[in-house]
């Protein structure tokens, strides 16, 4: 469970984020929506321990991220593509992320298997493309078999049989009791994969709830959306 | 601990950096003493011995050394700059720092391994190149090389201190680069400064106190003519340089805890 609480983060004078608060419970698939620049990826940020806060708090299972131990084995996290270095093969990207948190190098062909990129193994990830980059990045996320998935904007890049096999995934994850959070600037996406909405414009929380919550009274998830995020833009 | 530094190890050798390094020490450093040896070896063949009173021939081979640095500055410099570079934007345009920090979100401790790392991996390059490098050029002098009971006398405890230069030297590279997070500046200024004209020796004509400079203070460690007036004893030097080694990674460390990813 992921629970945010109060979170300001300004960078210079200018709010990226403000009052933001919202919790990602044990299973379900919480989507985190708003536009590009709205403050998800500064929130995640923060979440995953990268950035500061300038005040409030966000935890993990009760904790904040910097103070688990092998992070790797309760949250699996995706942010700025693969965050891995281009001179190396997907393979000794994998082995490095796995050894700093005791995980078993077995695992690291195991995950290959899962997202599709066995055959790429000792590429060059400067090779990749996009949706191998994106692939490569949720490869490292189940690594360590996480109880919680923070993943930004994930089905970048991916084609449309690597986003229904995404979907599908979080869904199962979910299933399992875990607890998902991801953002997307999409939303079909986030209406077709997430039980939860946590809308944010402007570095605010303007509406969360179910999916049918948010959406009740609009034709559809893109309508709700920019009722709910129209009244703060000047146009 | 130990996982954290077998992770900097595995994120160290698997770096281009690494080849260009290696290469310096086990192609590059041997190269050079052999054609340095070589001249000193045709001006000896024809009598020529002016240059024996400077550079005895029991220390040909020994300036590779400032090669064997210019190989730590590459690795200390791309240690972590490699962390900070940003792939390309139609990729995801990711860094790699943000999956070390998810890895192991206690940054004093990610960056001491890496400091760590750093120094298993120069150690014994620097010490294979200096080696290497002392070893051809004996052998090229022919004649005119010493015996390696001679060379220990002659050399004594100066290649390990010169070991000791390149491992400070690339954890200073390391403290910089962390500073900066963009490698180009620190290492066109390391490079040049540890190997065509050090800025400290310079200095030290306009004061005395450049000698306490990191690469004053630390040429002492290996240096036969000191380049500059009334220098520091080798033992000192060697203080004075692990004195700024570790001021440099303190502030390093300190910059990367406080400093938004």
């Amino acid at each position: 469970m992921i629970e945010v609480s109060r979170l300001v983060k300004r960078h210079g004078t200018k709010p990226a984020v403000h009052d933001v608060s919202f919790t990602a419970p044990a299973g379900r698939v919480t989507g985190f929506l708003g536009p590009n620049g709205a403050g998800k990826s500064s929130t995640l940020r923060i979440l995953l321990g990268l950035d500061s806060a300038d005040s409030g708090t966000a935890f993990i299972d009760g904790k904040p991220y910097r103070a688990l131990r092998n992070p790797l084995r309760t949250v699996g996290s995706l942010l700025e593509g693969s965050g891995a270095h281009p001179s190396r093969t997907a393979r000794a990207h994998l082995s490095w992320v796995a050894t700093s948190n005791g995980i078993s190098r077995a695992r690291v062909a195991e995950v290959l298997e899962t997202v599709g990129l066995s055959d790429a193994a000792r590429k060059r990830v400067g090779t990749f493309s996009l949706g191998m980059n994106q692939r490569l990045g949720l490869a490292a996320v189940l690594l360590g078999e996480p109880e919680v998935l923070v993943l930004d904007e994930p089905v970048n890049g991916l084609d449309p049989l690597g986003i229904r096999w995404l979907r599908e995934f979080l869904r199962s994850y979910a299933a399992e009791g875990r607890t998902v959070l991801l953002s997307s600037h999409l939303m079909s996406e986030l209406a077709s994969t997430a039980d939860d909405l946590v809308v944010i414009n402007h570095g605010r929380i303007v509406h969360s709830g179910s999916v049918e919550k948010v959406t009740a009274g609009h034709a559809s998830l893109e309508e709700a959306f920019f009722a709910l995020t129209r009244k703060d833009d000047p146009c | 601990m130990l996982r954290y530094i077998d992770a900097e190890l595995r994120k160290l050798v698997s770096l281009r950096a690494m080849f260009v390094a290696a290469g310096i020490c086990v192609v590059a450093a041997p190269a050079l003493a052999v054609l340095n040896a070589g001249s000193i070896r045709a001006r000896l063949d024809a009598g020529d011995t002016s240059s024996l009173a400077d550079w005895p021939t029991s220390q040909a081979g020994s300036e590779v050394g400032l090669l064997a640095a210019v190989a730590a500055v590459v690795l200390g410099v791309f240690a972590i700059s490699s962390e900070y570079a940003a792939g390309a934007s139609e990729v995801g345009g990711g860094r790699q720092i943000v999956t070390s920090l998810t890895c192991v979100p206690r940054r004093g401790l990610l960056f001491a391994a890496k400091a760590i790392a750093l120094a298993v991996v120069t150690a014994p390059l620097a010490g294979f190149g200096i080696a290497a490098g002392i070893a051809a050029a004996q052998l090229r002098l022919g004649e005119y090389g010493n015996s390696a009971r001679q060379l220990a006398d002659a050399l004594g405890w100066r290649p390990l201190g010169a070991v000791v230069y390149c491992v400070c030297t690339a954890l200073l590279a390391l403290a910089i680069t962390t500073i900066t997070r963009n490698g180009l500046i620190p290492l066109v200024v390391l490079i040049i400064n540890s190997s065509v004209v050090s800025v400290s020796i310079l200095l030290s004509r306009l004061t005395p106190l450049a000698k306490f400079l990191p690469d004053a203070a630390g040429l002492q460690l290996f240096a036969y003519n000191a380049a500059i007036e009334d220098p520091l004893s080798p033992a000192m030097g060697g203080v004075v340089l692990a004195v700024w080694t570790a001021a440099a990674l303190l502030a390093g460390a300190t910059v990367l805890v406080r400093r938004d990813a």
